[in-house]
Formats: C-alpha cells, structure tokens, sequence
C-alpha cells in the first residue's frame, strides 16, 4: 500500500529478549527419574508422585494427534529439558527479596510485581520458565478467604483441594499434551473463591519462557464454589531463539451452583521470524466443568503469538441452566498456523452457549477455527449460537473453519453462522476521504471486526490487545 | 447371507473373487481401468469410524454381508412393474435392473443412438471420447467404494450430448433393485460438450423390500457453456444399503445444478465433488434427506473452487424422526488462485423426535483473499411461533406441524424442474409425515 507500511512489515517481536539469570535446568529428555526428581525438587507428596506416573505411562502409550491442521517438524520429546527455575538461595518471604534482574524482566515486560504499581487493582501471580517467583496481593485476597498462589504451595498448603479437584476436568489421559503435561507440570497458578465471595479484584498469571531449550508445562486451576465469581487474566511472552519451544499448559476451571469464572487470555508467545524461523508451538488443553445449576464459563482469548497454536478451550455444561462462552481472536502473520476454537458440551437442561470467533491471517499463515457443539439427549431445551467470521489479508494465506454440530436432543436450538471477508477497497476508500491515514483505516476497520470479542476483554487488556493487534498487523495490507 | 467375511480384507476379497469378468472380456480398451481398479482394491481397507470421512457412520455392518455381485437378469421384470416409476414428460429412459441394462425396458425418443445407450454400445461409435474421459473424475484411490465400482465395470448409462445440441425431455436413468443379498453396481457417465443442454434424472428404485447392496458411481463433464440439471433419487427399500459417488467437472462458464433427494436405505452415504475448474463456472447444490425409523444418511460434499470467478451455491436440509441419524459435511474448498469465488452454503436440519440425531459439519477451506465466502447451520425443531399462528387460523397442531414440515421439505422438492416428480416426491413426504 504504502512505503510507511511496507516498512512496519518487519517491526520486531518487541518481549524478544534474554534475561540473564542462573537457572537450574534440569537435564534434557524424559523418563521416570525426571519426572522423579522434579517431584522431589518440589518436595511433593506421594500422591502427586503417583499421579504423574500415571500420567507418564498413559503418555507412552499415546501418540501425537495428527488431525489438526498444522504442520511441523517431529517435536523430539527426550530433547527438552522438562525443569528449569531461576536459582534462589532462600525462600522468598517478601516482594522485596525477588530477584531484582527478574523484577527488572517484568519491568520492561510491563507486568507490575510492585503492589504500588500503575496496574494497581490486579493481583499477579508470575511464572518464570517452570516456577512461580511470585504472587502480589496475597493477602488482601486471603482476608476474604481467597487462595491465590502457586500451585506448588497449593500443594502444600491445601492439599485436600489440590487433590480433589486436579485432573478432574481434564483428566491425566485426556490427550498426548495433557498427559505429557499432567506428568511433568512444574508449577502454575491456584485459585479457590469460597462460597458467596466476590473476588475484589482481577486475577492474573503471567508467564514468561526464558531458557532455551526448555518446555514450559504450568497447570492452573481455579475453583469457584457456591456463588462465588472470578475474573482471571493470563498472559504469555517468551524471548526469541531460533529453535522452537514447546508450552503445553493445562488449564482447569470448575464452577459450582451460582458461580461465574471469566477466564481472559492474551497470548503474545514468541511467533517465529518473518521466515518461520523458532517461535513456541503452543499445544494447550483449557477446559472449564460448569459443575453446579445457573453457573457460568467464559473464555475470551487473543491469540496472537505462537509459531504454532493447538488450543480448544472448552465448556462442558453439566449444571442445569448452566452457561458457556467462547470469545476469540486469532491472529496468524507471516509463516504462524493455527487450529484453535472452542467445545460446547451441553448436558444439563437449557444450557446456553454463545461462540464468537474472529480469525484474521496474514503474510503466509494460515488460522482454523475447529469447533465442537454436541447436545446430548439429556439436554433438553439446550440453546447454541456460534458465529466464525475470518479475515484474509493477502493472497498466500489460509482460513479454515471445522465447525462439528452434533444433536441428539430435538428441544435443541444450534445455530452456526461463518463468512469470510477481506477489507475491502471500498471501506479503505471511505476512511481515506474521510482523512484518516491508511493505516490507521487498516487497524479501525481490523478493530471493528474484533469489536465484539475486546468488549469481553476487562479494560487493561482490551487496550493491550487492540495495541498488539495492530501492531501485529502494521504493514501486512496493501 | 451363507457367506460371512470376517474382516474387511476378507470382505473385498470375496467380492473380487466373485465377480464374473467373462462377460466384459468384450471391452478390452476399458480392461486397463478395471485391471488398475482391481489394483486400487486390493491396497485399501472398508473405512471405518476412526476415519475422519466416516466419523459418524459405521459402515462395517458391510462385512457381515457378504452379498455376491448381482447376475444378470436372473429374475425378469415385467415393465408393469416399473410403470409407477415412468414419468409421463418423457420417452428418453435406460432401464438397469440390479445394475445390468435391460434393453427391452428402455426407450430413446429424440435422440440420435449415439448420444444415449449403455456402454458396450456406444463404445463401438464413441470408444476414444469414452476411453479418454471414462474413471477420470470418480477417484478409485482413497475411496473403495468407488474402486470396487470401477473394478466391476460393464454395463454403465453413457450420455455424451454433442456440441451446441439441447436434448429438451429429460433423461430418465432408472436404476431398480429387484434381488434380495445381491451387491450391484450401477454407473452412470455423462459428457456434456460445448454449449450443450440437458436434464437428467438418476433414480434408484426397488420392487423388493429386502437387503441388497448398490454401489453406484457417477461421473459427469460439463465443456464450456454447458448446462446440466441433474436431478437424484435415493429411493432404494429401507433395508438397502446405499452408497453413493458423484464426480463433477466443470468447465469455462458452465453451470451444473443439482437436486438430490435421499429418503430410503438403512444406510446410504452420498459423496458428491464438484470441481469448478475454469472460470466462471457456476453449481447450485440442493439436497433433501427424510428419513425415519433407524435410518442413517450422510451426505458428504465437496466443492472445490480451482479457477477465479466461480459461483456455489447450496442448500442441504434433513428432516429426522424417530432414531434415524442425519449426517451431512459439507466442504468448500477455495484454491489459492480461486479470487472472486462467490459460495454460499447453508445446512439445515428438522428433529421431529428426541431420539433423533444430527451431525452436520459445514467446512470453509479458503487460500484466497478477495472471496466471499459464508455458511450456516441450523438445527431445531418446528418453531412455536409458526405453530401457534396456524393454530390461530384454525388448524389442528397436528396439521399445523404436518404443513410446517411439508413446507420445510418443499423448498427443495419445487427446485425439481420434472412436475411429475415433483408430486411423487411430495406425495413420499406427506406419506412419510403420518407419524408427525
């Protein structure tokens, strides 16, 4: 379109860099012994032990999924290093004895670890490579009986909790990421809201991947019980190599009777260069169990990063008038694939769904939307409503959509609705007489298209995600 | 059923077995495709539910049936049978009975003997137009069913429409099944060549009630400007199983429209692919399923848009009472040079009863930009609404339902261009609706 733009093409992965810092790593490769000694680093219980050895040997005896609509070269499992932690001498008692290179990272990250910080109002739990370094407002939350840490110190300190509710939802065989995960997950993010509470502020977990060579495997879980209600943000960067990283996270939220999870994700992983070169895959299994009556699951998601994305974050709706959302923008520039959408199980009578999905693929990507609607016959007067819109921007890249529609229940209303569009020269041509740039025309229209999907997104990340997203696409039309 | 296989392997090994190629030792110029089909069968497998194709229907009751390929014309069939199935806008019909070509039963009217007749015929005048265009669209590799078919091959409807001629009755290709465990294997071969016109009409019939097996396959080319209506009945007897595919190329500017109906079969799957392979070709696809009782039908489709300024259009819908189980999955495929594509898709799906079950899959491949490109499904029951207004001016729930339902059905029916088979066709539905 324009030399301006042309030159925006290739702006640089701006989270990119290297913390220099002395890490523990375990040694590459996978067998029982690592899975042994990260337990014993973390100093588990048994039956945790237990549990990821079973996971382990479910793991072996699965294979890759090759459904998806992606391609890369074989991941050679035994050359990851499966436990990396930056080196602490004592445990940390306050924000003050952090690392001040690791402050510093999430610093110029933008991610506040300081209580005082400008994104005050939000409590961040923050994973480095595979472990917690830490967690702010933890005690303002505990006065209202909230449990906010690492899942490591959920281990320890509630262990009753731990115990009941991991691999609940997804359950350790579910699938090969998740198994892989379920037997290596080194730390992640915890969170109980107790009966009738109303957590004051934003949760939010942000993961870094730092060491090269590593896997990043975290485990959230968050549990909200009898009429509680939680809005929990993530977000992920990771520096530039040239080799590609593995993240498989395995998220789980379970809601109760009444209770309300809003689960936001804006996912800047590392993409890779303009050639396609490193970038993380990104093969996450996100599954919410809308366990209790009228209780609510909402996923919003902003994908933008990641060489590769396998994410289907899914709602299975078992209490009666339970509720399911699914907000998506994915992303996809240069040589980036991704096969990401959503699950809607509907098992409890007039369960309500809602899937909104906007695709937007540049350069030489290419974005899927997959997605599951199954009503089973005890769903009785069960509602779905889905709509995949995509964006084209160029003609070397791809948009896919696999919408499954399953119905066994003739009370059922499904509906499912999917275009495909490019901007078009028309829309261009009125902003331009109306004086706006073209680039700035190009991110109005962009943001237009995502309008439905920010507005789900709490105020802070809707203005990061509306910058990321033209920033991301600066330069790649015309 | 004396003849049981256990296994898939075992299953088409029989069937090869048992076909008798005496008969098509006449055809020497088409043994190559038949040797190359055989070959094909031989490296494949019947598709089973863990093959994405066939995720939802479990065809392996197959190998349990073990019906030989049918013998020609062991059983006579009087053409007071067939009567009820002729339709009075036209004298151009072949007759193939359990997938053999009964002469005595077909009638050509306006057409030079070249253009229509079975194949061992129409090769003696037309051998190198068929040998260059015969098995070239229905793919034998990756669909056995296909390749079995093509294995078979001997007696097939050839229909080769010469330049600039339009042929104005239509063409009545009737497929009947009369013989209980027999497997036949209807084909049927069209060319369409430049600025030509012509309707065709492929029914599949039976005058038995019992199990039988039709494997057809159906390859039609359309050259430029050609325009072809093809209008497709399912009608086999409801312990039939059918399967089914259709190939379809299309040529610079010219248009295929397709109507196809599927009400019988306990099972039956219908893979119908379009190829717009030039510019400004243009298809409309309407399908129709009814079914009932433990029926399943599935519809897989497959539009690919190959060349820029194509045009698709297509609407399926199913209607599903009782246990019976919908599958349709409908694919369109735009290629990275295929700008401009305009394609609209919409499935839409009926349940008259809590047992009933849909899956329906509409799938967007897009690798061009500047496309328009939407699909929808739905899928729900009668609305309450709509009943409660017609109950309002004084109908019966019950009829309120029946004309709902019949309303939804013959949206697709009236696309049918053959008023006689329209009627039938809503007579079947109307018939069918007794248990609304």
């Amino acid at each position: 379109m324009s030399a301006v733009l042309q030159s925006l093409v290739n702006q640089p992965y701006k989270h990119g860099f290297v913390t220099d810092i002395e890490s523990d790593v375990a040694p590459k490769g996978l067998n029982e012994d690592i899975i042994r000694l990260i337990s014993a680093k973390k100093n588990e219980p048994e039956w945790l032990l237990t549990f990821r050895l079973d996971a382990y040997r479910k793991w072996q005896s699965m294979t890759e999924p090759t459904w998806q609509n992606v391609h890369h070269p074989k991941i050679d499992y035994q050359d990851i290093s499966y436990y990396s932690a930056p080196k602490s001498k004592k445990k940390l008692t306050s924000m003050d004895e952090v690392d001040p290179e690791l402050l510093r990272t999430f610093e110029k990250l933008g991610v506040p670890l300081h209580e005082r910080a400008a994104l005050a109002g939000v409590a961040v739990d923050v994973i480095f490579d595979s472990v917690s370094v830490a967690t702010t407002y933890k005690q303002k939350l505990a006065d209202v009986g909230i449990i906010f840490c690492s899942i490591s110190e959920a281990v320890h300190n509630h262990p009753e909790l731990v115990k009941k509710y991991l691999g609940s939802v997804v359950p350790v065989g579910d699938n090969f990421y998740a198994a892989l995960n379920s037997a290596v997950f080194t730390d992640g993010s915890f969170c109980f809201i107790p009966k009738g509470v109303k957590c004051p502020m934003d949760l939010s977990t942000y993961f870094r991947i730092n060491t090269e060579g590593s896997g990043q495997f975290e485990r959230t879980l968050v549990i909200a019980e009898e009429g509680a209600s939680v809005c929990y943000l993530e977000g992920c960067t990771a520096p530039q190599f040239d080799t590609n990283q593995l993240h498989a996270a395995v998220v789980e939220l379970i809601a109760l009777d009444n209770a309300d999870i809003k689960y936001s994700t804006v996912q800047n992983w590392y993409a890779g260069d303009e050639n396609g070169v490193g970038g993380i895959y990104n093969f996450v299994t996100k599954r919410g169990l809308a366990k209790g009556v009228n209780s609510r699951i909402s996923w919003t998601q902003v994908e933008t990063g990641a060489a590769i994305t396998w994410k289907y974050p899914s709602c299975i709706l078992r209490g009666d008038n339970s509720v399911g959302e699914f907000y998506s923008v994915a992303v996809t520039n240069n040589f980036q694939q991704a096969d990401t959408g959503t699950k809607m199980i509907h098992l409890g009578k007039n369960t309500r769904s809602t899937i909104i999905s906007k695709g937007i693929s540049a350069g030489h990507s290419n974005s899927s939307y997959r997605g599951l609607v199954r009503i089973t016959p005890t769903a009785e007067g069960a509602r779905n409503y889905s709509q995949c819109d995509s964006m084209l921007i160029g003609d070397q890249c791809g948009a896919h959509t696999f919408p499954y529609i399953q119905v066994q229940n003739n009370t059922a209303k499904v509906e499912h609705e999917a275009s495909t569009s490019k901007i078009g020269e028309d829309q261009l041509f009125y902003l331009s007489q109306r004086g706006i740039g073209a680039e700035e025309a190009v991110s109005m229209i962009i943001n237009g298209f995502c309008k439905e999907v920010f507005q789900q997104l709490p105020m802070e990340f809707a203005v990061e995600a509306t910058k990321l997203l033209s920033f991301k696409l600066e330069g790649s039309v015309g | 059923m004396s003849n049981k296989a256990a296994n898939s392997g075992d299953y088409l090994q029989y069937l090869l077995n048992s076909w008798s190629a005496k008969s098509a030792d006449k055809l020497s110029g088409l043994s190559q495709l038949r040797a190359r089909a055989i070959d094909s069968v031989n490296t494949q497998r019947l598709p089973n539910k863990r093959d994405e194709e066939w995720r939802f229907t479990d065809i392996s009751p197959l190998t349990q049936l073990a019906f030989p390929p049918s013998q020609q014309q062991s059983k006579v069939v009087q053409a007071n049978d067939l009567e009820q199935f002729y339709l009075p806008e036209t004298t151009n019909r072949l007759v193939f009975v359990d997938g053999h070509y009964a002469a005595e039963l077909s009638t050509i009217a306006d057409a030079p003997i070249q253009m229509i007749g079975n194949l061992p015929a129409m090769m003696r005048s037309r051998a190198s137009t068929i040998e260059s265009h015969l098995g070239h669209y229905a793919k034998i590799d990756g669909n056995v069913f296909s390749a079995l078919n093509t294995a078979f091959l001997r007696d097939c409807a050839v229909i080769i429409v010469p330049k600039k001629t339009v042929i104005v009755e239509p063409i009545q290709l009737l497929f009947v099944s009369t013989q209980e465990e027999v497997s036949s294997y209807p084909r049927c071969f069209v060319i369409a060549e430049q600025d030509s016109k012509l309707t065709l009409i492929e029914d599949h019939v039976s005058i038995t009630s019992a199990s039988y097996i039709t494997n057809t396959v159906a390859e039609i080319c359309l050259a430029a400007n050609a325009h072809v209506q093809h209008i497709r009945i399912q009608r086999d007897s409801q312990q039939a199983y059918h399967l089914a595919n259709c190939a379809v190329s299309l040529a610079h500017a010219s248009q295929y429209q397709s109507v196809s109906v599927s009400l019988g079969s306990k099972i039956s799957r219908y893979n119908l692919e379009v190829q717009l392979s030039d510019e400004n070709s243009e298809c409309t696809i309407d399908g129709l399923t009814l079914i009932a009782g433990q029926q399943l039908s599935d519809t897989h489709t497959c539009i690919d848009h190959i060349k820029p300024h194509c045009t698709s259009h297509q609407q399926h819908k199913c209607i599903v009472d009782e246990t019976a189980h919908a599958v349709f999955n409908g694919k369109i495929m735009v290629r990275p040079q295929a700008q401009q594509t305009n394609s609209s898709q919409s499935s839409r799906n009926l349940l008259l009863s809590n047992t009933a079950k849909v899956d329906t899959k509409p799938q967007l491949e897009i690798f061009a930009d500047d496309v328009k490109c939407a699909h929808g499904a739905t899928v729900g029951q009668l609305d309450s609404e709509e009943i409660f207004y017609l109950e309002s001016r004084g109908l019966s729930k019950e009829s309120a339902r029946k004309l709902l339902t019949y309303a939804f059905a013959a949206d697709i029916i009236h696309r049918i261009p053959v008023a006689s088979l329209q009627q039938q066709l809503e007579k079947i539905v109307l018939n069918q609706m007794q248990g609304v």
